[in-house]
């Protein structure tokens, strides 16, 4: 150990930062790349559903119904409405995707509401698209929504009702975004964070200097060491530039812990490294190291809880997410960054995410050198 | 052509022995469709939310905290205090609350208004709107088979909501043939991504340069076996989402696989161009995931709807091979061969293809820089 | 037509760097050209120019009558190209191979005679990733030849070749060639040179000689020392290097020891009772031919692989036990080029002196000198893997010496190395065991063989002769190295 050591490791972080940050594609591969990718699909990711067209067949062509289209037309979520004589065309219109939601009123819809029976309400019906079950989902409680206003306003019986208030707290518009880009960060982290780990001991076994690398006095601690800080620090480096474009580009307010987050970040890809590295231990060529990121990458992105809720899943993959340290990568960025969550709930987080590092870190190490054939 | 020939027939030979093609091909398609299958969900979410009430007197008001208990979709826990709720929100304990005030049910009988506070937990806003309306449609449901439902006042109109094409509403007929896009992205794009690459840097291009070889026959020699690849691997996708996992198909073999074929041919140009231009392997999947997975899970409207994106995304998608897929299959699969989704999406896949083959064929150099 | 090749005032730069700077030449119809230079003096740019993989800044040039620039695809159908590193499918077969390369030929799949040839008939379904570095090149040169080209480009089809794969390749060319057939040969062998019709010697991008071999010299050794001259000269001088090399590790007297080291593959033994014991300032050579066993028994000894049975000592420590500390006695050399290629020449060598823990106050100094004495400077912000085979070597040589280890571990150090440099080389190395350095080092240069002190001869994984370069050309009664090691290895196939 001692100055040495030190010496050793430095040149061996050096050269890694030349040889991944030299070359001006790469370096804007690494820096604009997500940056892109954040904005893109930060304003993609919507949950919210909007520019809906529809279709409705009005048989009823009365003061009401017409009213009731009406209401449709100015609101800021439906885009245009088309007005189908037939049946027919109202399914063509719904087949070829033109419109999200059809329409079909009755032609006794007026009567109905002047009767003003509740035991015999006016009837219509409202179709969804199928093949987009969410977001016709959505659509479709929208258009419910302007007709339950319009049939309170028709209604002559008032009576009670139960209003829910509703406060969603840490996020008071459940803007959806604020969600999203939390995620985001921590998705394309992964993703930058894996391929520089996973390529760079393959990339070296591939060209032979690992070789070189193995006969010098450089120990596989002091290689793991060297491997694992560059990836870390470029990582860092894009992590909080990225955090600074949600907070500067969108607004998304920080309520965390500043030193809390950095310390979350740094083991979460900390963490990542670990299993980038073990990946690239075990690969021969830069093309299997990727084939085993994405065989690692894809199955974790879609059971980090963000696509579907990990809740929901069957019980043995729980279970098996606690493996997963995109889970918790994921948990703890928008926990602090949205929540301020407490340092315990940190620390909970961040003890599987410790453990999976010295996991991998270890089994990385150790491979390096049973792979010496 | 004996030229073509010989090199795809020695492209096929390297793709047998290499056992990544095939794990990509047959082995990740499979984790992908089980966790589609068995890990995504999109229809509905179990919650847990805190109920705390304020309105204790009133036993009636203990069925509406029944009837909270009683849904699936919900995990009710029991709250007392304020700071209680606070932290179990806080800690991600419970998604949500609701508290019942303490005139909840005086309101009621006196006809009035009765107020439900709901509180969500906003970071994850999506499971906050799934709580507020839970919480909504319950409490209304209660309410209307409670004693104060005389009170009640009852909507004339009464809209019945139907789903064509999916009357189950079940999100994995949708889900799982987008999951297939997502796989052809896989091997159209990034296992292409290297191969040209990897001649650079084996040496062998320099040989291949030296002989006969034209750049047509080199870039279709990359193209035709891997596109036999993904077809394969489609197929065997198909076969394990009809027949092994029952996901109900309504259209014709025939369009789907020839609309495919076409998304196959663009995804390949996108994977080959990456490759042509950029020789260097890390370079080459940063990119090829970030122009290529990645965009095929967030912009091809298999989660997130197209239509809700800004104008300029939109457009944007209009240059995405997986946007066309994504419409063509689900629709396929859905509500059978619907001939404008079909001409549509297979006639803007084979422009991008054939714009992507363009560029691919101008950049593949028959001489050396240096 | 009597020329193949005509060129006039051919220039190309790449950059600042002028590769071919108003080149004129002419090549004859029929005969073998020898192409000879130092590194990095265009050889190579030479020679894909001249089948159109490269487009020229200036200058004229014609080529069977075609001007390469503009009617490459016409002018290719009569070329046969050999780069330096030629491209074989490793994960095809020698047969599938063949078959790949006839087809883009278009000629008959008929590979009897050039297997036989080759003597690859055993190994036709083996992985050409599996061959050994001799028969590869043989394999390449094969793949070449297919079609019977008017006229071959071979660049350095020799290098790291044993003696007797080289004459193989010789011969191949001779009886494959035609009256007609023009061979265009570049090559860092001068014995090779010497024996082809004509010989063109460039620098810095011009020819500087253009003639017959023997009328630069009689023999090879005569030619060879007439190259050097017209190449700038090499004056033996102190060696830089052991003048400022301290010998400051333990006293050891025995520093490399092998003991009954073995590899084993399933039934196969790569190696079997290796056992060497290297003294102290010993110049220690392994020779063999391709695939006998060195790279293994050398990769053994260091630590890069892992024996099956026996072990080695570093400086007395053992390999196997106390990996780290026994290799911080070492400076190696790979023989694939193993820096890093994205890494200037001088980011390389800074990198290695600190990984083997120059201090930062030293680090500049000796790097400088490094360079001085490598002749690298003018080359300190290229990237290294833009350099020309010859300078990566010395490169690597460098890297290898930069911490004055007290052993050096060279596996092919000189391979592609031009012959005024491997001079230097050699004066370097003697003058560093003299120092106490110990060197163990392997090549197939023979001429380079009579520098060691001992030498073991090693075949199908064993020893088969040991003993200074005197004890083996008596023992095989030959008068040169080269003539003992064909010898000696016939010797033992008989047995």
């Amino acid at each position: 150990m001692g100055s040495g050591f030190l010496r050793r490791v430095f040149a061996l972080i050096k050269k890694e930062f030349i040889t991944t940050w030299k070359d001006p594609k790469s370096r804007s591969i690494i820096v604009f790349l997500p940056l892109m990718q954040l904005i893109i699909f930060a304003n993609a990711a919507t949950m919210e559903v909007k520019n809906i067209d529809m279709a409705v067949l009005d048989r009823d062509k009365s003061v009401e119904s017409r009213e009731l289209i009406s209401r449709y037309e100015s609101s800021p979520r439906f885009r245009h409405i088309y007005y189908m004589d037939t049946e027919v065309e109202l399914q063509e219109k719904m087949d070829n995707q033109e419109v999200q939601i059809g329409m079909y009123i009755n032609n006794d819809f007026s009567n109905s509401i002047k009767k003003q029976n509740p035991i015999e309400p006016a009837t219509l019906l409202i179709i969804g698209d199928g093949r987009q079950t969410n977001s016709s989902a959505i659509a479709t409680g929208y258009a419910s929504q302007i007709i339950a206003e319009y049939s309170q306003e028709v209604t002559q019986r008032r009576g009670t009702a139960i209003d829910a208030i509703v406060r969603n707290w840490f996020n008071p518009n459940a803007e959806y975004q604020w969600y999203v880009l939390t995620i985001i960060v921590a998705m394309l982290s992964v993703v930058v964070t894996l391929i520089l780990t996973a390529l760079s001991v393959a990339r070296e076994r591939e060209m032979g200097t690992f070789d070189q690398l193995i006969v010098s006095p450089l120990s596989s601690f002091e290689i793991l060491l060297g491997k694992t800080i560059t990836p870390l620090v470029i990582a860092m480096g894009m992590a909080c530039l990225m955090a600074a474009a949600v907070t500067g580009i969108f607004e998304v307010p920080f309520n965390g812990s500043f030193p809390m987050f950095m310390l979350s970040m740094f083991i979460s890809l900390l963490s990542i490294v670990g299993v980038g590295l073990f990946i690239s231990s075990i690969a021969n060529t830069q093309q299997q190291a990727i084939l085993y990121v994405m065989t690692f990458m894809m199955p974790s992105m879609l059971l980090s809880g963000f696509i579907s809720p990990i809740e929901d899943m069957p019980e043995a993959l729980q279970y098996f997410t606690y493996l997963n340290p995109i889970r918790f990568f994921m948990k703890l960025t928008r926990g602090i960054f949205l929540k301020g969550i407490g340092i315990e709930e940190v620390i909970v987080n961040l003890i599987p995410l410790i453990l999976i590092a010295v996991l991998t870190l270890t089994l990385a190490a150790k491979t390096f050198k049973s792979k010496l054939e | 052509m004996k030229v073509l020939l010989a090199l795809i027939k020695k492209e096929i030979k390297q793709m047998l022995r290499d056992s990544s093609c095939i794990i990509i091909a047959f082995v990740l398609p499979v984790i992908s469709i089980l966790i589609y299958m068995y890990g995504v969900n999109l229809d509905s979410n179990t919650v847990t939310i805190g109920i705390k009430n304020d309105d204790n007197n009133n036993p009636e008001i203990a069925t509406l905290i029944k009837s909270f208990g009683h849904s699936k979709y919900i995990n009710s826990a029991i709250l007392y205090t304020d700071e209680e709720l606070e932290e179990a929100i806080s800690n991600s304990k419970i998604k949500g609350a609701v508290v019942i005030p303490n005139d909840f049910s005086t309101k009621l009988s006196r006809g009035q208004n009765a107020e439900l506070l709901v509180i969500t937990d906003g970071s994850e806003a999506n499971t906050a709107n799934y709580v507020q309306s839970y919480i909504t449609s319950i409490a209304n449901g209660w309410l209307a088979s409670s004693k104060y439902r005389t009170n009640m006042s009852v909507p004339i109109i009464s809209p019945e909501v139907r789903f064509w094409y999916n009357s189950d509403q079940d999100s994995h007929y949708f889900i799982m043939p987008g999951s297939m896009a997502t796989s052809m992205t896989l091997i159209g794009i990034l296992l292409t991504s290297l191969v040209v690459a990897r001649e650079w840097d084996r040496g062998t291009m320099e040989v291949l340069l030296s002989t006969r070889v034209r750049p047509i026959y080199l870039v279709l020699s990359k193209y035709i076996p891997y596109f036999v690849l993904g077809m394969a691997s489609l197929a065997f996708s198909v076969f394990l989402c009809i027949f092994v996992f029952g996901i109900p198909f309504m259209g014709s073999f025939l369009s789907l696989f020839v609309v495919s074929g076409l998304f196959l041919f663009a995804c390949l140009g996108i994977g080959i161009m990456i490759s042509t231009l950029l020789r260097n392997q890390f370079q080459a999947s940063l990119v090829a995931i970030g122009v290529g997975f990645m965009p095929g899970l967030m912009l091809s409207g298999m989660v997130f709807p197209i239509n809700s994106m800004p104008d300029i995304l939109q457009k944007l998608t209009m240059f995405l091979p997986p946007r066309y897929y994504v419409a063509f299959i689900e629709s396929e699969f859905m509500a059978g061969s619907v001939k404008k989704i079909i001409i549509e999406n297979a006639v803007f896949l084979t422009i991008l293809g054939l714009l992507l083959f363009a560029v691919v064929l101008k950049n593949t150099k028959t001489r050396l820089e240096r | 037509m009597i020329n193949a090749v005509e060129i006039r005032n051919l220039t190309k730069k790449f950059g600042d760097i002028t590769a071919l700077d108003g080149l004129s030449l002419n090549i004859e119809k029929g005969k073998i050209t020898g192409l000879i230079g130092a590194d990095g003096a265009g050889k190579t740019t030479l020679s894909r120019t001249i089948i159109g993989l490269l487009v020229p800044d200036a200058g004229e040039i014609s080529v069977l009558g075609f001007n390469p620039a503009t009617q490459k695809n016409d002018l290719i159908v009569h070329i046969g190209y050999m780069p330096q590193k030629f491209g074989l499918y490793e994960d095809l077969s020698v047969l599938e191979n063949l078959i790949l390369y006839a087809d883009l030929k278009d000629v008959p799949h008929d590979f009897d005679k050039m297997l036989e040839f080759t003597s690859l008939t055993t190994f036709q379904n083996r992985l050409a990733g599996d061959l050994s570095g001799g028969m590869k090149q043989k394999l390449g040169l094969a793949c070449t030849l297919l079609g019977n080209p008017a006229f071959l480009v071979l660049d350095e089809p020799s290098v790291g070749v044993d003696p007797i794969s080289r004459r193989d390749l010789m011969r191949m060319v001779r009886e494959m060639m035609g009256s007609e057939t023009t061979v265009l040969w570049s090559t860092a062998y001068l014995d090779e040179a010497h024996s082809f019709d004509t010989s063109v010697v460039i620098d810095k991008g011009k020819i500087i000689y253009d003639g017959i071999p023997s009328a630069l010299g009689a023999t090879a050794q005569e030619f060879q020392d007439k190259v050097i001259e017209l190449m700038g000269g090499y004056k033996e001088e102190e060696s830089q290097i052991a003048k400022n090399y301290r010998y400051r590790a333990a006293e050891v007297d025995l520093t490399v020891e092998a003991d009954n080291l073995a590899k084993r593959y399933g039934d196969f033994y790569a190696v079997k009772n290796n056992t060497l014991k290297i003294k102290k300032g010993e110049i220690f050579g392994l020779i063999g031919p391709n695939g006998a066993g060195k790279s293994t028994s050398f990769k053994m000894m260091c630590g890069l692989a892992r024996p099956t049975e026996g072990t080695a000592r570093i400086m007395g420590i053992d390999i196997r036990t106390d990996p780290e500390r026994a290799r911080s006695n070492l400076g190696y050399m790979a023989q694939k080029f193993s820096l890093y290629g994205t890494l200037t020449v001088e980011e390389n060598l800074e990198f290695f002196g600190a990984a083997y823990g120059i201090g930062i106050l030293d680090r500049g100094k000796r790097i400088d000198d490094i360079m001085e004495i490598f002749s690298l400077k003018e080359y300190a912000d290229q990237k290294s893997e833009d350099l020309p085979l010859g300078l990566k070597q010395r490169l690597s040589m460098a890297c290898a010496l930069i911490h004055n280890p007290p052993i050096l571990f060279l596996d092919e150090p000189t391979s592609g190395v031009d012959v005024r440099m491997r001079r230097g080389f050699w004066n370097h190395i003697t003058s560093l065991a003299k120092k106490g350095v110990t060197v163990m080092v392997t090549t197939h240069f023979m001429d380079e063989a009579e520098y060691c002190d001992r030498i073991s001869l090693f075949y199908h994984g064993e020893t088969i002769a040991i003993g200074t370069p005197a004890e083996l050309k008596e023992k095989a009664g030959a008068t040169t190295m080269e003539d003992a090691f064909i010898n000696l290895i016939k010797e033992s196939e008989k047995q």
